[in-house]
């Protein structure tokens, strides 16, 4: 794509949204993907291995697809068409677990890795922009097992790590200690002090997803490992200043997600939180102040969620992905021109 | 809550031309839907109607605990039936367990059962809605009329297990009347399967991937209710208290029933089903899969024996084998070349998420 056409799609207003996602093709194929909310195709570039959240450079059109655990391989694209710039790879005896955030500053990222010679020993692996190239620098802890998505609060200083809690081995997504569980939600300094570290009443929930609002508001979606007719809550919130705890989800909702979330957003605008479960195929919008349900509907193996000027844009990976309009009291779904299926666990809109 | 309101972009509607792939996903799913899934639920709701009828009267001396227990195989042969229809409603809300406690590892079927019937209070059907899902349906049901250790012969034993066998008596026919109205309701599941786009699907192809996707996942089960007491997930021990149905031997004949739906989805009423959609080029998986169904059809209906008498000698587990092979070649046909053929991705993150 030529410049011109990438200062015209900036200036267009609507159907201008840029959607990056990990997808497949119906061969198996892995890509990184972006695309125009109007289902225009800016990149569709093949990469080696899965990949999982797409992190965007703060102030540099680069953008890192992270590798879906236990990936070993990471791809630094540039957002304007999607040309493979670096593959960083994990070093010895870590994999990525799918996550990763850029400082505000633009110099320093961080991922989630796993400790293969302690295997669940949750690692933030350090990395530095060179230019259009990325470089190991240190590590942190996570300060617990199997650390899945980190984010961060609104100071952009301090971090927020949802340790999954479970223990996995180099080049395996098999659970070694469903027993022992310790899964966790650990805010620390971006040099690896803790400042805090909590844990909800059901060990068995696995603290996977996060979205922050702009009040500093953590919200952390998690998977019930244990038996399938158990009613678990599945969706937990932090407001500023006050404990981790349930969010007010009803039970008949919870037996709604079959044990198992796949993303959450926050809409910063409209104070809603919305949640995708894809085994139960359901899709879950909730007042962010209330708990009031606001939306609740099917769509097949729905997971990526992100929040756009109306609501949110959710794909799919059996089906077409939609926009739920909610600024109104009755949300609006709209069909989506994008390509259907195989789009995967996150996706991100461009800023 | 609010049920969102549909809109699709005109392009969505403009390629939605007659005679167009989507239209003949459109007949296929709505002739499915009419013709094999609501007949089916139908059934069940009649079984589960019966089913109260016939804890009343046993429990009230009208009926023979012979009667008693033919209506409970007809409930479970129904319920056998529905498995590879579990779109929608019924599998929703964790709502499947209610009907039907498997697998059961640790038998609290029979422990939470003994726990129910021991309370001061006798059990009722409003009681029961609130209990746990492990006595609220047919493994519970199967408990009471079946299991070696209760002698229901004895008037004590029997008036105190039969508050709660009516009890779910009761609810599996509510369940089931709740479910069936959900299906015939105006813009219910019947619709959804038959009009596009619509809040549940975008488009008929979708629906159709709904369908398949429960064919899959019933085979799977299938697999794994025979495989369980074969000890395919035991080093190969025999545990032949693991299977579905044991009690009441149904085990066999519960698989058949499942068998019977999913080839009736794939075959369909007038050549409307799965098959339906492949093309003249995909003649060859078509009849692969025809005789994937008749081989492990003419399996079951040559076998005489019981589960766990076939588990017990090792003629019997060889023949266990061959069908499990069978069912494996189905489930394996459905989930990749059958998928594939329709343009389908199943359960790319529902399975394989993170």
């Amino acid at each position: 794509m030529g410049l011109a056409h990438w200062f015209k799609t900036l200036l267009a207003p609507q159907g201008s949204n840029l959607l990056l996602s990990a997808r497949d093709d119906g061969e198996g194929r892995h890509h990184a993907v972006g695309y125009r909310l109007d289902g225009r195709q800016v990149f569709a570039t093949r990469v080696s291995q899965r990949c999982h959240a797409i992190v965007q450079h703060p102030t540099r059109p680069l953008v890192l697809f992270v590798a879906r655990r236990p990936g070993t391989e990471c791809y630094l694209l540039d957002l304007r068409d999607g040309r493979l710039l670096q593959t960083l790879t994990a070093p010895p005896n870590r994999h990525f677990q799918g996550h990763a955030v850029v400082h505000a500053a633009g110099e320093w990222l961080y991922t989630t890795e796993n400790d293969t010679r302690e295997p669940g020993r949750g690692v933030i692996g350090v990395y530095r922009f060179d230019g259009q190239q990325l470089a190991r620098h240190s590590e942190l802890s996570s300060h617990g097992i199997g650390p899945h998505e980190l984010a961060w609060l609104p100071d952009g200083e301090t971090l927020v790590v949802a340790n999954g809690g479970i223990r996995t081995e180099a080049e395996s997504r098999v659970e070694m200690n469903l027993d022992a569980m310790a899964p966790s939600l650990v805010l620390m300094r971006r040099d690896g002090t803790r400042l805090s570290q909590e844990t909800l009443a059901q060990p068995m929930n696995s603290v996977r997803h996060l979205a922050v609002a702009g009040d500093g508001t953590v919200l952390a979606c998690q998977q019930y490992m244990g038996e399938a007719e158990h009613c678990a809550p599945l969706l937990a919130i932090k407001r500023p200043g006050q404990p981790l705890q349930p969010f007010p989800v009803s039970e008949r909702q919870l037996r709604q997600m079959a044990h198992y979330t796949a993303s959450v957003a926050v809409h910063d605008g409209l104070r809603l939180v919305a949640l995708t479960a894809p085994r139960a195929n359901r899709f879950f919008v909730w007042d962010l102040d209330t708990g009031a349900e606001r939306l609740e509907v099917s769509m097949p193996d729905c997971a990526g969620v992100a929040m756009v000027a109306d609501g949110f844009v959710v794909t799919s990976g059996q089906g077409r992905a939609r926009l739920f309009d909610c600024r109104g009291p009755a949300p609006v779904v709209r069909v989506l021109n994008l390509p259907a299926g195989y789009w995967d666990n996150h996706l991100h809109r461009a800023l | 809550m609010f049920r969102p309101t549909l809109l699709f972009t005109s392009l969505a509607a403009l390629v939605l031309g007659a005679c167009s792939p989507q239209d003949q996903q459109a007949v296929t799913s709505a002739a499915i839907a009419r013709q094999v899934i609501l007949p089916t639920y139908n059934r069940w709701a009649d079984a589960d109607r019966q089913l109260a009828v016939s804890a009343l009267a046993y429990c009230q001396g009208t009926a023979s605990l012979g009667t008693a227990r033919a209506d409970f195989l007809h409930a479970q042969r129904a319920w056998a039936q529905l498995q590879p229809l579990l779109i929608g409603p019924l599998a929703e809300g964790n709502r499947a367990w209610q009907v039907q406690f498997w697998p059961d590892k640790k038998n609290l079927v029979g422990r939470q059962v003994d726990q129910l019937v021991n309370a001061p209070t006798p059990v009722d059907a409003s009681h029961l809605a609130n209990a746990s899902v492990v006595v609220q349906g047919l493994s519970a049901y199967e408990y009471i009329l079946f299991d070696a250790r209760l002698d229901l012969a004895d008037a004590n034993q029997k008036a105190r297990y039969c508050p709660l066998l009516v009890a779910i008596g009761e609810h599996q026919k509510t369940l089931a009347e709740t479910i069936l109205a959900q299906w015939n309701t105006p813009e219910g599941m019947l619709w959804e399967l038959s009009h596009f786009p619509n809040p549940r699907y975008a488009d008929a192809h979708e629906a159709i991937a709904d369908l398949l996707r429960a064919q899959v996942n019933a085979l799977d089960t299938l697999k794994k209710k025979l495989g369980t007491p074969m000890g395919r997930q035991s080093k190969g021990i025999a545990q032949p208290l693991q299977a579905e149905a044991w009690r009441s031997q149904a085990s066999l004949a519960s698989l058949a029933a499942s068998l019977d739906a999913a080839q009736a989805v794939w075959e369909g009423v007038d050549g409307k089903g799965l098959r339906g959609l492949l093309g003249k080029d995909q003649k060859n998986l078509a009849g692969r899969l025809d005789a994937a169904y008749a081989a492990a059809q003419a399996l079951l209906a040559d076998n005489q024996r019981p589960l766990a008498e076939l588990l017990g000698d090792p003629q019997g587990r060889q023949q266990l084998d061959i069908l499990y092979d069978g069912l494996n070649t189905l489930h394996r046909l459905h989930e990749g070349e059958l998928a594939k053929a329709l343009g389908i991705a199943l359960g790319f993150n529902a399975n394989d998420g993170d």
